[in-house]
């Protein structure tokens, strides 16, 4: 199947007062319909600007895309006008962010907003009440309870949740074939986290839409998503499915992060903390960018690595290979805990 | 160690309303414990933290550490309350002054309240930041120059310079990355045995966190607890139904899915307008009719040692 999404080769850097910020690298993602895939990685890895700036949302200048390719379902999207870009977004690509308030307009009816959006995704043709008719469904679709009235409300009357099933209804209402969504839930508590989740996997199910969401979670990303991709530093370091990430994560960045997280069920003794901070991505490190702070760094590190298939479906960016990182595993614990 | 009896914080609006924060709480932690308070925002959690240092004034209720009164310390008692109590907030960033060096943010309790100057001041400060893991380069670096790992770390070793009893932490690392919180919770953990006679009250949204670093868990509904006890029965066992919803909605990090999932429906209700009866029947998958909107549950004390909030806590609830 020919891939929905293919991002080839991509570069970005921000022109700065301090010199050139490489805040992407070599990245490559593709894309499948129907697939949802997971984005992970900690703040200032890049996973939200690499997935703006593939869609034209980075301004530049700062921001200057220095080489690669983002295609939807064919068509060439780096160096589109802002017109056919604006015809791209809202209709083939939706996005939807962390804090729903900030996606609204404080003074604007509920309705209003949504009508709006609508007839703008149809560039116009259709009239308000056709508009109101597709919201109302789509507010159905979102399970907003008591969507008439909630038509008439405005945001600040609406919980967190409400204002994210609102936003996931207009972004839906074209519907697209890609949704971007940046940290949806990560402004929301654990129970209504867990309702847009199940809502959200719902959606990809019965509109057979593609996602990728964007978290530093892994426990969230699982609730939804069949594949994960791990961003460290600007680069992808690890692709793969869900099971393989958590069963068998090959990268040792993937592997400090999982040894970070806590569990709620599994009591632990230890978590694993990663040593030393970020590269500075002024001055990037030329071959692998974790080298600095992984405790596996061998000579070879120092030359540039890219992502490479080491089972079907798993690709990782290191040079250690399945099985070779698990015979030092102990030594590094007693590093790590030193 | 920390004793909270019948707290209640009410804040009035200026519609004539009432927010009923923290509305009949009790709670008790043991010295040398370390207590997780649990709850989703608009709990109560973070007012209850408030209190106990009356950093917010309570309504009613009695409020102890140790044989200190807090709702009732005065002046020179206020100053002891202080030395005895500390906080750390969610955001070390805004915590910290910015134009304050961290040798002079931590310095600044062990003046106003101990006799130390000097050499001997200098010393205790770079000891405490030492403990936490910053080398003596950092001491005189100003808060934007450190990461927000190394902020908090400072605002710990602040809290600590005066060797309180009381340690209260309001969402410590919910501000942090997963590898810098990671960091933060074994620097926590280490202080279980490096000050054994701390107590220690860990408020926090994320259950994993407080799974791995509390003995004892109190959760949180609408201003009150709903269900406490060792961490480990109230994870592996609970029996409030919202504890039940609330540990299976926690995304755990494992890619087989879990099929014993319960879902809340809609939103926690306004502290201004609590429902009556159980504060919670409202949203509970097992509440029953003419008993639940309309009684308030009683305390029931399990087998356990647990403390529930239930009407069905001891079984004959519709399944």
């Amino acid at each position: 199947m020919d891939p929905l999404l293919d991002i080839q080769n991509l570069s970005l850097v921000f022109d700065t007062f301090d010199g050139t910020y490489h805040a992407i690298d070599d990245v490559s993602l593709s894309l499948k319909p129907g697939e949802a895939l997971g984005l992970v990685g900690e703040t200032g890895c890049g996973k939200s600007v690499l997935t703006r700036a593939a869609f034209g949302l980075v301004p530049s200048p700062p921001a200057r895309i220095t080489q690669g390719s983002v295609k939807l379902d064919g068509m060439e999207l780096l160096g589109l006008s802002d017109r056919a870009l604006r015809q791209v977004r809202g209709r083939q690509v939706a996005m939807i962010f962390q804090d729903p308030m900030t996606y609204l307009n404080p003074v604007f009816k509920v309705g209003t907003q949504l009508v709006d959006a609508i007839r703008a995704q149809h560039g116009g043709a259709i009239d308000r009440k056709a508009a109101r008719e597709i919201a109302l469904d789509m507010l159905e679709k979102v399970h907003l309870p008591n969507p008439l009235r909630q038509f008439e409300s405005y945001p600040h009357e609406l919980s967190g949740g409400m204002r994210q099933r609102i936003l996931i209804a207009m972004a839906l209402a074209a519907r697209p074939k890609l949704l971007i969504a940046d940290e949806p839930t990560t402004a929301l508590d654990v129970t209504i986290q867990a309702q847009i989740l199940d809502l959200m996997a719902e959606l990809v199910d019965d509109m057979n839409l593609s996602m990728i969401m964007i978290s530093h979670d892994l426990g969230v990303v699982a609730q939804v998503c069949s594949r994960v991709a791990v961003m460290y530093a600007g680069k992808i370091v690890e692709d793969a499915p869900i099971r393989d990430i958590f069963d068998s994560p090959l990268h040792p960045y993937t592997q400090g992060l999982l040894g970070a997280l806590p569990h709620p069920f599994r009591p632990a003794d230890d978590l694993e903390s990663i040593p030393g901070n970020l590269p500075d991505l002024l001055d990037p490190p030329p071959g692998c960018r974790f080298a600095g702070r992984c405790t596996y760094r061998r000579p070879e590190c120092t030359v540039p690595i890219s992502l490479e298939n080491v089972e079907p479906g798993h690709s990782v960016a290191c040079v250690l290979r399945p099985g070779e990182a698990a015979t030092t595993d102990s030594a590094t614990k007693d590093l790590n805990h030193a | 160690m920390l004793e909270i009896e019948n707290l209640k914080v009410h804040f009035p609006l200026p519609s004539g309303q009432t927010v009923r924060a923290v509305d009949g709480l009790t709670l008790k932690i043991a010295p040398g414990e370390t207590m997780g308070l649990v709850g989703e925002s608009g709990s109560g959690k973070s007012t209850v933290g408030k209190a106990a240092l009356r950093l917010v004034d309570s309504t009613s209720g009695v409020i102890r550490i140790g044989d200190l009164d807090v709702t009732k310390a005065r002046g020179r008692q206020m100053r002891k309350l202080r030395s005895r109590a500390q906080m750390v907030f969610q955001d070390p960033h805004s915590s910290l002054n910015p134009r304050m060096t961290i040798r002079r943010a931590v310095a600044e309790g062990l003046i106003l309240n101990t006799s130390l100057r000097g050499k001997a001041l200098r010393d205790k400060v770079a000891e405490m930041l030492e403990a936490m893991g910053l080398p003596a380069q950092f001491h005189d670096r100003f808060p934007h120059e450190l990461s927000g790992g190394q902020k908090q770390r400072v605002c710990i070793a602040r809290a600590l310079a005066l060797d309180p009893e009381l340690l209260v932490l309001d969402e410590p690392t919910s501000a942090l990355d997963v590898s810098v919180q990671a960091q933060i919770l074994r620097v926590l953990r280490s202080l279980h045995e490096a000050r054994p006679e701390l107590t220690q009250l860990f408020i926090s949204h994320n259950l994993a966190v407080v799974r791995f670093l509390c003995q004892s868990v109190a959760v949180m509904y609408l201003g009150r607890i709903v269900e406490m006890g060792p961490v480990d029965r109230v994870f592996d066992a609970p029996s409030h139904p919202y504890t039940k919803a609330l540990l299976s909605a926690v995304p755990v990090p494992e890619a087989t899915r879990r099929p014993d999932r319960i879902r809340l429906q809609g939103d926690i209700p306004s502290p201004t307008a609590l429902p009556t009866g159980c504060a919670f029947h409202t949203r509970c998958p097992i509440a029953k009719k003419d008993v639940c909107n309309v009684q308030e549950p009683p305390r029931i004390e399990l087998q356990d040692g647990r403390l529930v909030r239930c009407h069905f806590a001891l079984g004959s609830a519709p399944e």
